[in-house]
């Protein structure tokens, strides 16, 4: 059917009358919430009813055990939390997450950043082939599998991280057996699953770049750290802010790598948020504290995120 | 002169394979230890310095693993798992999307608010009610108390949604004028253009179920319904603290399927990725 056919039929149907547009028009609507049906019957059933439900949970007294029971006590779940017996633990929780994200979204970014650099350069056909199954290996694979391999690797005694420090003359470090040592631990370990992950958009944004700006920086006589301050970084901060963005949601959810390594160890050292409603819910089955402390998750994840779009405008370059 | 410039760019391109390729081996470091050890007999997988190269190769930890701790099992429900997952977000993702990229409707803008702000909504923060309602449909301890909450995504609706708003109108337009339904615009046009972004979403979604840990500990309890990661954990708790050599054959086999993959599917899956992370 060629172009001028399609605009006549158009035009008669136009011509037709309201009854029939409007018969359309519904048509469209039905179809819209029928292809919405398993979508939104998913959210509702999983996402939003669970979120509302976990709010109303959080003022109770529930026993995973004894089921059937509920008390009603209004915020006794917050007060102990923010100011009773339970503060001192929750804000040392708080305090390892936050640390935990500050650190890794630093370091994602970095390495990321220094790891794209390197590989944005045309290297032979089978070499770039082995460097990219090589630098992406661990983003693709498990963390609960090679968190376990790492933590034989770590074993202060036996493992040979502290094997080869030892060559080179440094005493064995207590990697999972010390407060500090062990926090670090994970950071090493999340760096290194994910910062892949960064490496790819970076490298992607990097692409992007018009040649043509390092060009006409060089006929200027600009040094290269002039062009990765004026032009690389500029040119590259919606990326970043998209990646500050995804690193901040996903490593305020840490669970996996701490629970591996550590369980949280030693003391409550790398216990993390997301650990501390498994603990209290599936282990203590205290589902109401669990609840309460899944609620402040929420809001200091709608708070980061809101701070962070309202941020972006000061320092994020749209082209 | 020009000789003195070619010189130091062929430095720079020594330097620059040198440093990528030392990195890589950095980064390899644990999985090249992995299959040492899990080759190694138990007593030279402890000896320090560590023997990169087994003396003789023992296969029996494979052996071990694959007959004595069946770890076929897990695998196949860690593939019925992420593969049912992969298969429902792909058609529910995309249907949501066709209706908000295509469609006019009352409520569509709050629709998809809504649908959005769910990514600040991530699973842990709902996974007490979510246990509970499991509980409740006699759904724990079974593959569907992790498929069906999963079987959508926001981001696979936002992502698939970007992509067919870029879909020409006159595809959809012409079709419709043939008497098409949006039925059929849908599968005959729409998802045959976006194999691309389809297939974007089913890599990224079957890495991410195929490696969950969270949900898989707390909504599976018996060992036939367990899968991958949980089997590492497993083995790592047995002996009190885990065989090495049995552990890193476990993880070994583990690694393997999701290994091939990537080498055969390796600039596919990278793509994937990046277009999920971008568009993200």
């Amino acid at each position: 059917m060629n172009y001028r056919n399609t605009e006549m039929i158009g035009k008669s149907l136009e011509g037709q009358g309201r009854a029939r547009k409007l018969t359309a028009k519904h048509r469209d609507w039905f179809d819209a919430y029928l292809f919405l049906a398993p979508t939104l019957l998913i959210f509702l059933v999983f996402v939003f009813g669970p979120l509302v439900s976990s709010l109303v949970i959080s003022f109770y007294k529930w026993n995973l055990l004894s089921f059937s029971q509920r008390t009603f006590v209004g915020f006794r779940h917050f007060a102990s939390l923010f100011a009773g017996h339970s503060s001192a633990r929750f804000y040392l929780i708080y305090g390892n997450t936050l640390l935990f994200v500050a650190a890794e979204i630093i370091l994602f970014l970095l390495v990321g950043l220094l790891c794209a650099m390197l590989l944005n350069y045309q290297f032979k056909r089978p070499m770039q082939y082995v460097l990219r199954v090589g630098y992406f290996l661990p983003l693709v694979t498990s963390t609960a599998i090679v968190a376990g391999i790492w933590a034989f690797l770590l074993n202060t005694n036996l493992g040979i991280v502290n094997y080869y420090l030892g060559v080179i003359g440094i005493q064995p470090v207590p990697w999972l057996n010390n407060p500090y040592w062990a926090k670090a631990s994970v950071i090493i370990f999340d760096v290194w699953k994910n910062f892949g992950f960064y490496t790819l958009v970076f490298l992607a944004g990097l692409q992007n770049i018009p040649g043509y700006l390092y060009e006409a920086a060089e006929i200027d006589g600009a040094s290269s750290f002039y062009k990765l301050r004026r032009i690389t970084l500029p040119m590259l901060s919606p990326t970043t802010f998209f990646l500050l963005v995804i690193g901040f949601i996903n490593s305020v959810q840490l669970f996996d790598s701490p629970y591996v390594l550590t369980d949280g160890t030693p003391g409550d050292s790398t216990r993390t948020v997301v650990m501390l409603i498994y603990q209290d819910a599936f282990q203590n089955f205290d589902l109401g504290k669990a609840s309460a402390v899944a609620m402040t998750l929420f809001a200091v994840i709608l708070l980061g995120s809101i701070g962070q779009f309202i941020g972006q405008r000061r320092w994020v370059y749209y082209g | 002169m020009t000789r003195d410039v070619r010189a130091l760019q062929t430095v720079g391109k020594a330097t620059r394979y040198a440093g990528a390729i030392l990195l890589m081996l950095i980064i390899l470091i644990p999985f090249l230890w992995m299959i040492s050890t899990s080759l190694s007999s138990v007593k030279a997988a402890y000896s320090l310095p560590p023997n990169w190269i087994p003396r003789h190769l023992n296969w029996e930890h494979y052996l071990y693993v694959l007959t004595v701790q069946n770890v076929f099992q897990y695998f196949l429900n860690s593939v019925e798992i992420s593969v049912s997952i992969t298969v429902g977000q792909l058609v529910f993702c995309a249907m949501a999307a066709y209706a908000f990229a295509r469609l006019t409707f009352p409520g569509q803008k709050v629709l998809f608010a809504l649908i959005i702000s769910s990514l600040m909504i991530p699973l842990q923060v709902t996974i007490v009610p979510v246990f509970i309602l499991m509980k409740w449909l006699h759904l724990l301890n079974t593959r569907g108390s992790l498929i069906l909450p999963a079987l959508s995504s926001a981001f696979g609706v936002f992502f698939l949604r970007q992509f067919f708003l870029t879909v020409p109108r006159e595809l959809s337009e012409s079709a419709k004028i043939d008497g098409a339904g949006n039925f059929t615009i849908f599968s005959r046009i729409f998802l045959p253009v976006s194999t691309a972004a389809l297939s974007a979403l089913a890599v990224f979604t079957f890495l991410y179920f195929w490696n969950e840990l969270l949900r898989p500990l707390i909504f599976l309890d018996s060992q036939s319904k367990k899968t991958l990661p949980l089997f590492i954990l497993l083995l790592r708790s047995m002996n009190g603290g885990g065989d090495a050599t049995e552990v890193m054959a476990g993880a070994a086999i583990a690694i393997l399927p999701i290994f091939v993959v990537f080498l055969f599917a390796q600039r596919y899956i990278v793509e994937g990725i990046v277009m999920t992370g971008i568009k993200g």
